[in-house]
């Protein structure tokens, strides 16, 4: 049976891993190989690697860490942040990356998802979803957050599927950094309009959230990153916790 | 059993290496020019293999073993091997060992769903699509094998990320996996091994696997 997977999350920006609130207030944690490599160590199923400051400050993203991330990384890692085109994204697999993730330039050429899908294969391509509820519904917003679009966030999903996206990233902006747990309606909403993996990520705050969200949604994975970064909850305390819980974990 | 003594130190030395001991098999990774051969390269190299990344075709067949690594898509792959399908096919009658990995496993068969090509057609049958409510099939799941590379394994779970999977028409499952109805995960014909899930991937366990894996050629040398 498929078990769910537990990710921690490494912001990045300048070569170190932050963690902000609200995608606000950066604050420095540590290195992305150091981290990884221990969170693997811990049980991790897979790493997150975003630089967060890549569309903001229209840089790529920061090859030379994420190959020292790589090097010695034994679980998938999936890295975003800047990744514009197919050539991007190659640039990215070739120094390490096992998936890559798209956002920004995904919404502003929608065709890229499916040029990546085709040369790579859609099990690569990740597709990163930062929502902001809006009365009833979520949108779509971009540049870390900062520029709102006129996406509806359930309908860009199911478009980032047809399109050839093998999973989404989905980060609720209402719920990151407030450790209050998952947007478990935002979760279900888009886990049951697509039928490819989902990554709930944003609020996580121990590992009842986690608990919360695959029992209470279609989530495939979950995000996290404070609870690991500040050593609140360990990744292998984390699956203990599920697995007592029925949660078939790794 | 004659090794080679050096002094020299190699990198990363792990307990994968016999100290002062130059790792002999000499294994080709094929490049087809898409994603990242670093993973497969590097957890050969820690289970005591000599890899080399190789993006000529012809000079694949050079080596000891040959690895068919999971990056790209069915036909990405088999463009770029699809004119020596038959000095390849040739190579692996006549028994050179081949390590086929998620993609670099559904290449083997006859075709594939998932493109127009040909695949190389050393197993009868075709690469299907999974029919699981949610596709691709991402994560961490149990493999059931009683095949010698799973010897010792820490857990029985593997990374899969894979939207098809091999349909074998002849007696060549060697190992199976559960999602939402079970599927054939891994392959052997004689000395050809296709396996759909990641051991570069699989921590641990894919590294007891993969140093089973060189142990098995080291012997055959």
């Amino acid at each position: 049976m498929l078990t769910k997977r537990i990710i921690p999350c490494l912001d990045v920006t300048d070569g170190k891993v932050v963690k902000g609130v609200k995608f606000e207030n950066l604050e420095g944690i540590g290195y992305p190989p150091e981290l990884a490599q221990a969170y693997e160590k811990q049980g991790a199923d897979e790493i997150v690697f975003l630089d967060i400051t890549a569309s903001v400050d229209a840089r790529k993203t920061l090859l030379e860490s994420v190959e020292r991330t790589a090097e010695k990384l034994f679980v998938p890692l999936t890295v975003g942040g800047g990744i514009r085109s197919v050539e991007d994204m190659r640039t990215a697999l070739k120094a390490g990356a096992d998936k890559v993730s798209v956002n920004s330039a995904a919404i502003a050429s929608p065709e890229l998802i499916g040029e990546c899908a085709r040369e790579f294969g859609k099990q690569c391509v990740v597709v990163a979803i930062d929502a902001k509820r809006e009365g009833d519904k979520w949108m779509v917003h971009t540049h870390g957050g900062r520029r709102r679009t006129e996406l509806d966030a359930v309908s860009w999903a199911g478009e980032a599927e047809d399109r050839g996206a093998g999973e989404l990233l989905l980060t609720s902006m209402d719920a990151d950094g407030t450790a209050e747990g998952y947007d478990i309606e935002l979760t279900a909403a888009v886990a049951d309009a697509v039928s490819i993996p989902v990554i709930a990520s944003g609020g996580c705050g121990g590992p009842e959230h986690m608990y919360e969200v695959f029992q209470q949604t279609g989530a495939s994975a979950a995000l996290a990153a404070s609870i690991f970064h500040y050593g609140t909850w360990t990744v292998a305390q984390v699956k203990e916790y599920l697995r007592d819980r029925g949660v078939v974990v790794r | 059993m004659v090794t080679i003594r050096r002094s020299v130190k190699y990198p990363e030395s792990t307990d994968s290496y016999r100290i002062g001991q130059r790792p002999r098999v000499r294994v080709s990774i094929a490049d087809y020019g898409v994603g990242n051969l670093h993973s497969i390269r590097k957890a050969l190299e820690l289970a005591g293999a000599r890899p080399v990344v190789e993006s000529n075709m012809r000079n694949l067949l050079d080596a000891d073993a040959i690895v068919f690594p999971g990056v790209g898509a069915f036909d990405a792959a088999m463009s770029k091997l699809d004119r020596y399908r038959d000095i390849i096919l040739d190579r692996l009658m006549a028994g050179t060992p081949c390590l086929g990995i998620c993609i670099g496993a559904q290449i083997l068969f006859e075709g594939s769903d998932e493109g127009d090509m040909p695949g190389i057609g050393l197993i009868k049958g075709r690469v299907v699509r999974l029919s699981a409510k949610r596709v691709p099939h991402m994560g961490w799941n149990e493999v059931r094998s009683d095949d010698g590379m799973f010897a010792g394994v820490p857990s029985p779970y593997f990374y899969f990320a894979h939207s098809y999977c091999g349909r074998p028409e002849e007696d060549v499952t060697m190992g199976i996996t559960d999602y939402e109805g079970e599927f054939p995960s891994v392959f052997r014909k004689k000395n050809v091994l296709g396996v759909q899930f990641h051991p570069e991937k699989s921590s641990a366990s894919g590294a007891t696997f993969l140093r089973n894996y060189v142990k098995y050629l080291e012997e055959k040398l």
